[in-house]
């Protein structure tokens, strides 16, 4: 946590932002998810509340909050109402994972009649030194929220949601995880943040002895041209694990009503809510960190861009910060990238019927995973032999 | 009491108690989910012995596969059944009673009969484990402990088959073919 008052009053600040963080793009990605599909299908979607009907969420959120707080009958309440709460959870600890600008470094300083020394504060909630493990690791724990709240719940509506949802969680996983390993072993570490720095500068690699470099020097030295196979079975089987369509077997709305959610409201199915959309941050974070360079900008190192800042005449620490800053809204950039195609997709595609979703996972998704891990260990044991 | 001890007892104690629930409860969903849990604290404890990457690896994998066993206990079970069978029974229960006391008594005995290992130095098992350690944990199961994860692999491999072999024989959920 820190050595010092200071450096743990920060860094449990910290994790408060990024909790905070997390939850407040909720309703702004509810506002994108409902004007998006309103251009997308040649309506206007809300705009009657506030500008561009932005203040609908703040009417929401009153709404979610003052409804009823119901539970059904025959529901089993201890795991009825834990479950919202745990679904929270992983996608809050996962996300406090990502990386999501360079260090911010503040230099010593005198304070309360004492000096702080310089400290060196990662933007991210805290960091774990097996990134990827933890955060697969991590996550996989949602399911149990998911079949918790269906059994829980004490309807059959609920219950064949809950058991659809795991079922597909449960075998998309593996294609989630085998799409990453071919990263891993890429990058050769489980550190995020190494990967970014791994990904910097120039497109470069090592190759029987040579060093390659491309002509161009503003294409980045980024995952995607290393792993493009990765990278696609790596997003599809995010779609399935944050269960957005065209995978949202969990909640068909025609043949399941809602799901395993259908017997909450209020509150409670704004947690859910909260953890679907934090499910998509966090596959929007890491495909950015593991394919798209995390935080760096094409075209400039941070480090040239510190000499930038420097040169327009701002102090040493002041140069660090903004350089942290501009990093973060590149971050910020690619990542909304992401939410954007996950919402596109949504409002485009139609939902999978449940044997071609199995098809898809086991015998598509899975094979191809498989090859390219494998492929990715010879081509890397030859290339630098 | 330090940090590190607090977090020692109370990760101990929740393991346990999570233990201790997994075969005291009577209704399978909540055996299943206290599995989960005890999986979890087990993790915590492997991250507290700085141990990141088996931690990471029991979430994925133990976490997982009781999640499987959770979907086969709501799929399979006929739950108003299994409570009763659970709960009642004089005769099982001092069944249950004998097996539970046989397997403290082997545990208790083992512990207080066990020749007292010498002490490991503090720092002895750091020489070990130079480099990054989970590279280090991949070579030495690929090399000096093959065996054993190969046997294990086969292990696993003859209760996949016995499982389909008794699922087919009674006909499964799929009927008789």
């Amino acid at each position: 946590m820190g050595n010092d008052i200071f450096e743990i009053t920060v860094n449990s600040v910290k994790l408060i932002v990024v909790f905070l963080l997390m939850v407040q793009a909720v309703p702004i990605l509810v506002w994108l998810e409902r004007r998006g599909s309103a251009f997308i299908q040649n309506r206007f979607g809300p705009n009657r509340v506030g500008p561009l009907g932005l203040l609908q969420l703040l009417a929401d959120a009153v709404k979610f909050i003052t409804k009823e707080d119901f539970a059904p009958d025959k529901a089993i309440r201890k795991l009825f109402y834990a479950a919202p709460v745990f679904a929270l959870i992983p996608a809050t600890l996962a996300y406090a994972a990502i990386p999501m600008s360079l260090p911010f470094i503040v230099p010593a300083f005198e304070m309360f009649g004492s000096s702080w020394g310089p400290y060196k504060f990662l933007v991210q909630g805290y960091e774990i030194g097996v990134g990827i493990v933890f955060i697969l690791g991590v996550s996989s724990l949602a399911a149990y929220t998911i079949l918790m709240a269906g059994w829980g719940s004490g309807s059959k509506f609920s219950l064949l949601g809950a058991l659809r949802a795991s079922a597909q969680v449960i075998s998309y996983e593996l294609a989630l995880g085998l799409s990453i390993v071919g990263v891993i072993l890429l990058y050769g570490t489980f550190s995020l943040s190494d990967m970014i720095l791994a990904q910097q500068g120039p497109l470069q690699f090592v190759a029987f002895g040579y060093t390659v470099t491309s002509a161009v020097s503003w294409i980045p030295n980024w995952g995607i041209f290393y792993q493009p196979v990765g990278f696609v079975l790596f997003f599809a089987a995010a779609f399935a694990e944050s269960n957005r369509l065209p995978f949202d077997l969990a909640e068909g709305e025609a043949e399941l009503v809602a799901g395993f959610h259908t017997e909450y409201g209020g509150f409670k199915m704004l947690m859910f809510f909260i953890g679907e959309y934090g499910h998509m941050m966090i596959a929007s974070g890491l495909a950015t960190t593991f394919f798209f360079g995390g935080y760096g900008i094409p075209g400039i190192t941070p480090a040239e861009l510190q000499q930038v800042i420097l040169s327009w005449g701002f102090s040493e620490a002041a140069a660090g910060g903004l350089n942290s800053l501009i990093h973060f809204l590149s971050y910020n950039v690619k990542f909304a990238i992401f939410l954007w195609i996950f919402i596109q997709v949504r409002w485009t595609l139609p939902r999978f019927r449940y044997d071609q979703l199995m098809d898809l996972g086991w015998k598509t998704m899975l094979p191809w995973a498989l090859a390219n891990t494998v492929v990715t260990a010879i081509a890397i044991y030859v290339v630098t032999l | 009491m330090t940090a590190d001890a607090f977090l020692f007892w109370f990760l101990a104690i929740t393991t346990i108690a999570g233990g201790i629930t997994v075969v005291s409860v009577a209704n399978p969903i909540y055996a299943a989910l206290s599995l989960a849990f005890t999986m979890v604290s087990v993790a915590a404890v492997f991250v507290t012995l700085e141990a990141y990457f088996v931690a990471g690896v029991q979430l994925i994998v133990y976490a997982g596969a009781v999640m499987v066993l959770f979907v086969m206990v709501l799929m399979l079970f006929d739950l108003k059944h299994e409570l009763e069978a659970f709960a009642r029974g004089k005769v099982s229960g001092a069944i249950k009673l004998l097996t539970a006391g046989l397997l403290g008594g082997l545990l208790i005995g083992a512990i207080a009969y066990s020749p007292e290992g010498s002490k490991i130095a503090v720092g002895a098992n750091q020489v070990a484990v130079a480099g990054d350690p989970t590279k280090n944990l991949g070579y030495r199961l690929f090399t000096q402990h093959i065996f054993a994860f190969e046997a294990l692999g086969v292990l696993l491999l003859v209760i996949a088959v016995g499982a389909v072999a008794l699922s087919r024989s009674k006909g499964g959920t799929h009927g008789q073919r």
